[in-house]
C-alpha cells in the first residue's frame, strides 16, 4: 500500500475527532489537522516517508494523483467529488506541501472554473483586477452547522443566505416555475434539427388548412376529410409540444429536487482571493450561480436526466471563464440594480470576459457600454520616447467592444442566458402555433359538428300563435348547426336559422315568415318543413348538409294545440 | 607594500569591531525583570485586563432551524486581544485540545478575522472566576488563521484537563498579547 503515512494521519484525525479532541470533522479541518499531526504526532518513519515522497516533483504528482483516484474512493464519509480538490488546496497551505511544486496550482485555487464576480476594490473606477474569479466547492455538511464558508474574503452571513435561498428556489420552488415558464415561452427545445423542421412544417400545414377552409373553394364531400386531417394534425402537434414541455418540466423538477436536497445537506465553500471585506451585496448573483455550478461538479450524474439542467450546467462548465456577473440577489431570486459603469469598464479591460450578467437597469445597455471611456487611472497608455520624438502617429483602429450584456430581472433569466437556452426563433415559433391554436380552439365545435354530427332534433311545441309565422321548435342544444327550410307551392319557400328565442313562449326554433304565392291553386296546408344540418367553420358556412327531418305544415301549426 | 591579509586576521579584526559596537550586556536586575511574567511586571494593568475579560459575555443563541443535537460547534472562549494601540474583545474557537505527558497542545481560531494579527502572540490563560493567571504560552500562527500552542502544563492542570473535550465549556479565558509589547 502506498502513502501509508497519509492513511496514518487520516486515521489519527478520525479517531481524534471521535474522541472529542478535534472540533472539525476530518475533512473540514484537514489543513489544521495535518499541521498538528505533522508537527507533533508523525513518527520518524512517517516523516522519512513524507520526505521521500516530496523529493521529486514526479513523486509529488503521484501523491496528488493517488489522492484523487484512490484515497477519494476509499475515504468513507465524504461522498462529495470535490473532497480531493479541497484536501489538495488545504494541504497546499501547510508544511511540507507548501514547498512542494506539484501543489502550486492548488495554493490559491481549486482548479475549477466559475463565473467571475465584479467587486471594485477601494476607490477603483473599474479595472481588470476588479474582475474576480470565484470558485465554489461542495463538501458534506459540517457538524458545526455552517452552511457557507467564505475563503479569501469576508462578507456578512446575510449575503450568503440570500444567494443560497435563491439557489434553493430555482432548484425547487418559485424560481424553478419562473425558469420553466421562460423556457416554455422562449427556450431552446431538445429536438434534432429534422424534427424541428417537421414540426414547423406541421404548423404551417395546419395554418394552410385553416385558410383553405375559410377562403378556399367549396370542399363539398371533401369537407369531412379535410376537417379530420386538420384536427388530427393539430392534436398531434399539440401533443408533441405538450409532451416535450411536461416531460422536460418534470425532469427539471426531479433533478432540481435532488440537487436541492443535496445542497441542504452540504457545506459550500466560496473562494475569492484578495482578502477583501465585502461591502454591499452585488456579488450575490455570481455567488449563487457558482453555488449551482458547484452542485453540478459534485453530482454531474444528477443533471443528466434533465435536458434543461444538463444544458445549463454543460454550457456554464465550458464557458464560465468568459462570463462575469453582478447584481444583488434576493432570497426569492430577483436581481436588484447595482452600480454598473465601473464594472462594465472593468470587464472591457479584462481580455477573458465576453459576457456580463447585470440587473435590468437603464445603465446596463450595449449603447452605454460603447459610451464607456477607459478610466483615467485604470488604463495608462504610455508612449515611448522614440515615438514621441518621431513624426510617426499612432492610430487606434479600435474595434467595437466584444462584451455582451445580458440583463436579468431574475436568477432564472441568468440561467437561461448562461445555458444559452434563449432562442429568439423559438419565440416566433411559439407565437405562430399559439395564434393557430387559438383559431383552432375557436373552430373546434364546428369541426366537431362536421366530424361527429349532433343527433337529429325532433319538432316540439310551442307552435306559433300568429297566422303570419310558422314555428319549427326543435329539442336541440346545438341550434346553430341546424336550419329549417319551408318547401310549399302555396307559401313562398324560405330558409330560416334555428336559434334560441325569447318572448312569451321561449324555445329553440326557426321562425318562418309566411308569404302566399300569388295565383297558386294549392291548399295552404300543403308543404313541408325540412330540418337540415348546417356545416360551418368559424366565419364560413358551407353548402347545407344532409336533411334530418321533415314535418308537414299542419303538424307544426297544431303541435301543442291538440 | 603587500595588501594580503590572512583570513584569521580578518576574522579577529571583525570580532574586535563587533565587540566595540555591541551594546553593553544587561544588568542582572534587568535580566530578572525580563524573565518575570508580564502580569507580575505590570500587575495593575493585568488586573484591569482581567476585569475586562471577566465582563465579556459570550453565548450562542440558537435561533434553530435544525435540531441542536446535530450541531457540534463547541463553546466560544472569551478573549481579549491586547495590542499597542488597542484592546479588542472577541472570542476564539478551540479546534484541537490534547493533554498528554503533562503537555498541552491547543489549536484555536479567532471567531472573526482581525487585521494585522502577528504570527506569534503570547496567550495568557486565566481561570474562569479567578484573578490569577494559570500560565502563559506562545501561540504560533498556523494555517487559515489558526494559532497553535504546545507547552508544559502545571501538574494539577494536566490532571484536570486530561479529560477535557473541544466540545466542553473551556475552564479558561484568554488574553492574547503581541510578544514584545510593553504595558
Amino acid at each position: 500500500m502506498r502513502f501509508v503515512w497519509f492513511w496514518t494521519f487520516w486515521h489519527w484525525s478520525k479517531e481524534s475527532f471521535r474522541a472529542g479532541h478535534l472540533l472539525r470533522s476530518p475533512l473540514q479541518g484537514v489543513g489544521g489537522h495535518w499541521d498538528e499531526w505533522f508537527q507533533h504526532e508523525a513518527s520518524e518513519q512517517d516523516l522519512r516517508a513524507i520526505e521521500q515522497t516530496g523529493r521529486s516533483e514526479s513523486t509529488q504528482r503521484e501523491f496528488i494523483a493517488w489522492l484523487f483516484r484512490h484515497w477519494a474512493d476509499d475515504c468513507q464519509g465524504s461522498p462529495s467529488r470535490m473532497a480531493p480538490r479541497f484536501v489538495a488546496a488545504q494541504l497546499a497551505q501547510v508544511p511540507p506541501f507548501k514547498k512542494w511544486r506539484a501543489f502550486e496550482k492548488y495554493r490559491d485555487s481549486y482548479g475549477l472554473a466559475g463565473v467571475s464576480a465584479l467587486v471594485l476594490s477601494g476607490e477603483s473606477a473599474g479595472g481588470a483586477e476588479d474582475v474576480r474569479r470565484v470558485e465554489a466547492v461542495v463538501l458534506p455538511a459540517d457538524s458545526a452547522g455552517q452552511k457557507l464558508i467564505p475563503e479569501g474574503f469576508q462578507a456578512e452571513a446575510a449575503e450568503f443566505a440570500a444567494a443560497r435561498s435563491a439557489a434553493q428556489g430555482v432548484l425547487r420552488g418559485k424560481g424553478l416555475l419562473i425558469l420553466l415558464g421562460l423556457w416554455v415561452f422562449g427556450g431552446r427545445r431538445p429536438y434534432p434539427r429534422w424534427f424541428s423542421t417537421a414540426l414547423s412544417a406541421g404548423w404551417v400545414a395546419v395554418a394552410g388548412l385553416i385558410l383553405f377552409l375559410l377562403m378556399g373553394p367549396e370542399p363539398g364531400n371533401q369537407l369531412f376529410l379535410l376537417s379530420a386531417v386538420l384536427l388530427v394534425l393539430w392534436c398531434t402537434l399539440m401533443l408533441v409540444a405538450a409532451a416535450a414541455v411536461v416531460t422536460q418540466s418534470f425532469r427539471a423538477w426531479r433533478t432540481g429536487a435532488e440537487l436541492r436536497a443535496f445542497l441542504e445537506q452540504s457545506q459550500m465553500r466560496l473562494r475569492m482571493n484578495g482578502g477583501l471585506t465585502l461591502k454591499g451585496g452585488s456579488a450575490g448573483l455570481p455567488f449563487c450561480l457558482n453555488l449551482l455550478l458547484a452542485l453540478h461538479h459534485s453530482r454531474p450524474e444528477a443533471a443528466r436526466r434533465s435536458w434543461i439542467w444538463n444544458r445549463f450546467f454543460s454550457e456554464m462548465h465550458s464557458e464560465a471563464e468568459s462570463w462575469a456577473a453582478t447584481g444583488v440577489i434576493t432570497a426569492a431570486g430577483y436581481v436588484s440594480p447595482v452600480v454598473i459603469e465601473p464594472k462594465l469598464r472593468a470587464c472591457l479591460q479584462h481580455n477573458r470576459i465576453q459576457h456580463i450578467l447585470t440587473p435590468r437597469q437603464r445603465e446596463a445597455t450595449q449603447r452605454a457600454l460603447c459610451a464607456i471611456k477607459p478610466s483615467t487611472g485604470a488604463i495608462k497608455k504610455e508612449s515611448s520616447p522614440e515615438l514621441v520624438s518621431s513624426p510617426m502617429q499612432i492610430g487606434f483602429a479600435a474595434e467595437k467592444p466584444c462584451l455582451r450584456i445580458h440583463r436579468c430581472r431574475h436568477l432564472a433569466q441568468a440561467i437561461m442566458a448562461l445555458g444559452r437556452l434563449n432562442d429568439r426563433r423559438r419565440i416566433i415559433a411559439n407565437v405562430f402555433p399559439l395564434i393557430v391554436s387559438a383559431i383552432m380552439v375557436g373552430g373546434l365545435p364546428d369541426l366537431r359538428s362536421i366530424l361527429l354530427p349532433y343527433p337529429a332534433p325532433v319538432a316540439v311545441e310551442p307552435a306559433s300563435a300568429s297566422p303570419y309565422f310558422l314555428w319549427a321548435s326543435l329539442d336541440t342544444k346545438h341550434p346553430r348547426y341546424f336550419s329549417a327550410v319551408l318547401e310549399s307551392r302555396y307559401w313562398s319557400n324560405r330558409r330560416a336559422e334555428v336559434q334560441p328565442r325569447g318572448g312569451l313562449t321561449p324555445s329553440v326554433r326557426a321562425e318562418i315568415r309566411l308569404h302566399r304565392v300569388i295565383g297558386t291553386e294549392a291548399s295552404e296546408e300543403e308543404g313541408f318543413v325540412w330540418i337540415e344540418r348546417r356545416r360551418r367553420f368559424l366565419t364560413r358556412e358551407f353548402l347545407p348538409g344532409e336533411r334530418v327531418g321533415r314535418y308537414s305544415i299542419p303538424y307544426l301549426t297544431r303541435i301543442g294545440h291538440e | 607594500m603587500s595588501n594580503e591579509i590572512s583570513i584569521e586576521q580578518l576574522l579577529r579584526w571583525r570580532a574586535a569591531r563587533a565587540e566595540a559596537e555591541a551594546p553593553p550586556a544587561p544588568r542582572a536586575a534587568r535580566l530578572l525583570e525580563l524573565a518575570r511574567p508580564w502580569w507580575e511586571t505590570w500587575p495593575e494593568r493585568f488586573q484591569r485586563l482581567v476585569e475586562r475579560l471577566g465582563s465579556i459575555q459570550i453565548a450562542y443563541g440558537h435561533a434553530m432551524a435544525e435540531p441542536v443535537e446535530a450541531r457540534r460547534s463547541g463553546y466560544p472562549v472569551p478573549t481579549l486581544i491586547v495590542r499597542r494601540a488597542e484592546e479588542l474583545e472577541t472570542s476564539v474557537c478551540v479546534l484541537y485540545l490534547g493533554v498528554r505527558d503533562g503537555r498541552l497542545r491547543l489549536r484555536f481560531q479567532l471567531e472573526k478575522a482581525i487585521a494585522h494579527m502577528p504570527d506569534t502572540v503570547e496567550a495568557t490563560f486565566v481561570a474562569q472566576g479567578f484573578t490569577r493567571p494559570l500560565f502563559s504560552a506562545s501561540a504560533v500562527l498556523s494555517v487559515d488563521n489558526e494559532y497553535r500552542i504546545d507547552c508544559e502544563l502545571p501538574e494539577k492542570l494536566a490532571r484536570d484537563w486530561k479529560e477535557l473535550k473541544v466540545t466542553d465549556r473551556m475552564p479558561f479565558r484568554l488574553i492574547l498579547r503581541s510578544d514584545k509589547e510593553g504595558p
